[in-house]
């Protein structure tokens, strides 16, 4: 069964090959049959991934410990569940997981592309299967998942902190968005290589890139999520390289999202969107090394393994090839419109675009400093939380800003007065609730303060732009409110669809504001009997209480949690030891109050064997505003993805009607 | 093991089939040369592309005076120049179509 | 306007890393001389001994890859759960007396396991 595996891997590197060098002959020779034959080659490679894929899973489900990746990974007391997502709970499999996404996505790209741009596939064929194909090639010949080995009694299990849900999501999410980036960045580089000028692979690719880039953002809110529940430390994000990794390029795609509205509207930032798309593409890839080779210290990677040198070449090999290509399509690339004002839509989107980039980088350097450092001054340096807080708030506070100023400022040129009378309401709003604000203490931190101003500004303007839009539509025909407002966002699914994201980013700040800012923390060791107090709140430990499960011993504290006399909840924070993998797992006890959205986390830190408990309490308000914030994301992204049967229409109205045939 | 060599084999004959299917099904084609849209072509879509521009302009500039983001002088300063683009590119491909064909009328639409 | 812009966007953070510098980085054979805070890398050695929530954490680290010098470390805070003798760390404190002062909650044990992650340290 490892060799139908095996042989399944070589055959999709075989075909995809041939894909990429056969495609591109055909592309450069301007051959059709060789063309279509490269992209059933594509199509094909699907097919076989699939086939090494399925070995994969049957050979997990069948706890088949012959097979060396299943027994590293699994054990035979794992649950079914946590036994098949193991799949991608190591190395090799991960990277099987990344080919079969990434061969799934190019096949259905190109299939679904044919209509719009089928002279575009002509390139983009081959630089999908290339990319492809180094996958491919890393599968067969430097980390195969099908090596064989004696097999022993049992496996060695899967890590306790990964027997989670959010954990068995988060890599498919994640990959789907990361994967999902190369899109795009084919489609982009194979217009350069045929030297269309056209928005052609804009509009193709279009729904791909939001989709990537709304599967990567969710990806990450369930990582942030597990580490919150699981890892229990009482925070969602540790600036890890490993967590910057998939943060860099969603950041990017964000940027390049509003930048390539701006192209599509008035021709102008060809250059910046070729750059932008590359560079989300580059740094996914360069996330994945990250995540695989120990090339940056992080409490996630740790073994120098070969694959980090390939990975690195191929980094190269795209860094140069992609910067090339946009240099050598430069003079086809500029075009002739100019930014009319320094007020206009196109101008915030623009600044948008700089500070998210310029965040982007600034966590690259950080990510990078140690390398760097230990080049320039032999020894490496890291930085931590206080260098990523100072730009978080630096960049990302004019960011919320922007969100509020843009929907309210006009294309091309905005005049003072109308930005006045459009500012008006949602300025007097924000300025209102600062004042409130200081006035209940959250003045404690200014940074705190000015988030959540900035926050209430741009839900207001969200606000005043539904309503604006529900009021003109209703006062033209006789629908009811709730008509119009449907309708409104009905007829302008990408508008209303971004100001739900918007509501979205918004709702996360000032969750994280909140659960950051606003938290208190303390610290105490207690007898049973004795108690301590946290933000109002009375915590009273009881004792002890053990039991044995399947797979491990649980021991569990008993704290009461008090307001006043009132008994508000009974909260068991503990510990669990796996047996089979000799772990001890951290288990928090967490009580949401969901009039206020805020939590109370409880780590029983430390357990004592004189009965006594090291009890470690956090008071996050707001913190649960970040998972609604995830949900309404998720909304947002599918308003806008939602496929608009009248734009269908007129967009192949018009590339008919352009490329009729000569 | 034998199972997985037959199930191996015939996936490799599968796609062999696959990938050679553009030239089993057409081994003596006539015209094996790549569609691709010549300078004419692609100045007609430049052209389409920037009247759908200044289509979607017009629209969403009459969408953001109707929702009062843009006020009147404004709006009459710029419907001007925008129904002007418009009208020359809805010009300009008639004249390349070469036929009375017309696109749909300006909507006005929120 | 953009190439500007972004240049001097990456002029500042630049120069914010070269004057408030990062956190240098060493290992238990690197470490003398050195005064200031430091993150200290290493592997763990001996038993470690004492409560880290009462009088103090004890233990030993050494380099990751094998070497003589013993580099003994106090620590006050949470101990992450992979805590063990012979599992790789992470700690910032710095040298004193020849014992190294940890900061309080800032240990952090690598997984030893490849690409399974599992930190609890005390951040955000």
């Amino acid at each position: 069964m490892p060799d139908l595996g095996r042989a399944a891997l070589v055959i999709a590197f075989l075909l995809l090959v041939y894909a990429a060098v056969g495609g591109a002959f055909a592309a450069l020779t301007r051959r059709r049959r060789l063309a279509a034959s490269a992209q059933n080659a594509l199509t094909a490679a699907f097919g076989a991934t699939a086939v090494a894929s399925a070995v994969l899973l049957v050979a997990l489900a069948r706890h088949d410990f012959s097979f060396q990746y299943v027994a590293e990974h699994t054990s035979k007391d794992l649950p079914l569940g946590y036994t098949l997502t193991a799949f991608w709970g190591g190395q090799e499999g991960s990277l099987l997981l990344w080919l079969l996404v990434l061969c799934g996505y190019a096949a259905a790209a190109v299939l679904t592309t044919r209509r719009v741009a089928r002279d575009l596939l002509a390139w983009t064929v081959p630089v999908l299967a290339g990319i492809a194909s180094f996958f491919a090639f890393m599968l067969v010949f430097v980390s195969s998942p099908f090596a064989t080995q004696h097999a022993p009694a049992d496996g060695a299990g899967l890590n306790p902190s990964l027997q989670n849900p959010y954990m068995a999501i988060h890599p498919p999410m994640l990959y789907l968005g990361y994967v999902g980036l190369t899109v795009p960045f084919a489609f982009a580089m194979g217009a350069l290589l045929s030297r269309r000028t056209d928005e052609r692979w804009i509009v193709a690719t279009r729904r791909w890139t939001l989709a990537a880039w709304a599967f990567l953002g969710v990806g990450q809110l369930l990582g942030a999520h597990w580490a919150y529940v699981e890892i229990g430390w009482g925070g969602y994000y540790a600036w890890d390289p490993v967590e910057n990794a998939a943060l860099m390029p969603w950041l990017v795609a964000t940027a390049y999202l509003h930048s390539v509205m701006i192209q599509e509207k008035r021709g102008m930032l060809r250059v910046w969107n070729m750059v932008l798309v590359a560079l989300a593409f580059g740094l996914s890839i360069f996330g994945t090394f990250l995540t695989r080779s120990g090339v940056i210290q992080s409490i996630h990677s740790f073994s120098q393994s070969t694959l980090g040198s390939w990975f690195l070449g191929f980094i190269c090999v795209i860094a140069v090839g992609s910067t090339a290509l946009i240099l050598l399509r430069l003079p086809l690339l500029r075009s002739k419109t100019k930014l009319e004002s320094l007020v206009s839509r196109e101008a915030t989107f623009l600044y948008n675009n700089l500070l998210l980039v310029a965040l982007s980088l600034t966590i690259l350097w950080g990510v990078i400093y140690p390398l760097v450092s230990q080049l320039v001054r032999g020894e490496p340096s890291t930085v931590s939380k206080p260098y990523y807080d100072f730009f978080l708030h630096t960049f990302g506070l004019p960011l919320l800003l922007l969100m509020g100023i843009g929907p309210l400022v006009a294309w091309r040129r905005a005049s003072v007065r109308a930005l006045g009378r459009t500012f008006f309401w949602p300025l007097i709003v924000a300025l209102v609730a600062g004042v409130v604000l200081l006035v209940l203490g959250a003045g404690s931190s200014r940074v705190g303060v000015i988030a959540y101003t900035f926050c209430v500004f741009v839900l207001a303007s969200i606000v005043l732009e539904f309503a604006r839009g529900t009021r003109a539509r209703k006062a033209l025909g006789t629908e009811s409110w709730p008509g119009a407002f449907v309708s409104l966002i009905a007829r302008n699914r990408r508008r209303y669809g971004g100001y739900v994201v918007h509501a979205a980013v918004v709702l996360l700040a000032i969750g994280v504001a909140g659960s950051s800012a606003y938290q208190t923390v303390k610290e105490q060791r207690l007898f049973p009997g004795q108690s301590m107090t946290v933000a109002g709140n009375t915590y009273v430990f009881r004792g002890y209480e053990s039991h044995r499960a399947a797979n491990h011993l649980a021991i569990r504290a008993i704290v009461d949690e008090y307001h006043g006399s009132s008994h508000i909840a009974t909260l068991h924070p503990g510990k669990n030891s796996y047996f089979a993998e000799q772990q001890v797992s951290n288990e928090v006890a967490i009580r949401h109050d969901l009039l206020t959205g805020a939590d109370s986390f409880l780590i029983a830190d430390q357990v004592n064997a004189n009965g006594s408990i090291d009890l470690k309490i956090l008071q996050k308000p707001l913190v649960n505003l970040i998972w609604l914030a995830g949900l309404v994301f998720v909304a947002g992204s599918l308003i806008t993805l939602w496929p608009d049967a009248v734009e269908e229409r007129r967009l192949a109205a018009r590339y008919a009607g352009a490329l009729a045939e000569a | 093991m034998t199972g997985a060599l037959v199930i191996g084999a015939a996936i490799a004959v599968l796609c062999v089939v696959v990938v050679a299917w553009p030239f089993l099904r057409e081994p003596n084609a006539r015209d094996d040369r790549l569609i691709e849209p010549g300078a004419l072509e692609q100045r007609r879509l430049a052209v389409a592309e920037e009247r759908d521009r200044a289509l979607a302009a017009l629209k969403e500039l009459e969408f953001d005076h109707r929702t009062g983001k843009i006020s009147d002088d404004d709006y009459r300063s710029q419907v001007g120049p925008l129904r002007r683009r418009a009208a020359d590119a809805l010009r300009a491909l008639d004249v390349r179509a070469d036929g009375p064909r017309r696109p749909g009328r300006v909507g006005r639409e929120v | 306007m953009i190439a500007l812009s972004v240049a001097a966007v990456l002029a500042i953070f630049l120069v914010y890393t070269s004057l408030a510098g990062g956190t240098p980085s060493l290992r238990p054979s690197t470490l003398a001389g050195y005064s200031g805070t430091v993150s200290l890398v290493g592997k763990v050695v001996g038993t470690p001994t004492g409560d880290a929530h009462g009088a103090g954490l004890r233990f030993g680290l050494r380099d990751v890859k094998g070497g003589a010098t013993t580099v003994p470390v106090l620590y006050h805070g949470t101990v992450p759960d992979l805590f063990a003798k012979g599992r790789d760390v992470v700690v910032q404190g710095r040298l004193r007396n020849g014992v190294f002062v940890a900061q309080r909650n800032s240990l952090l044990t690598k997984c030893p396991s490849k690409y399974a992650p599992a930190k609890s340290s005390s951040t955000s």
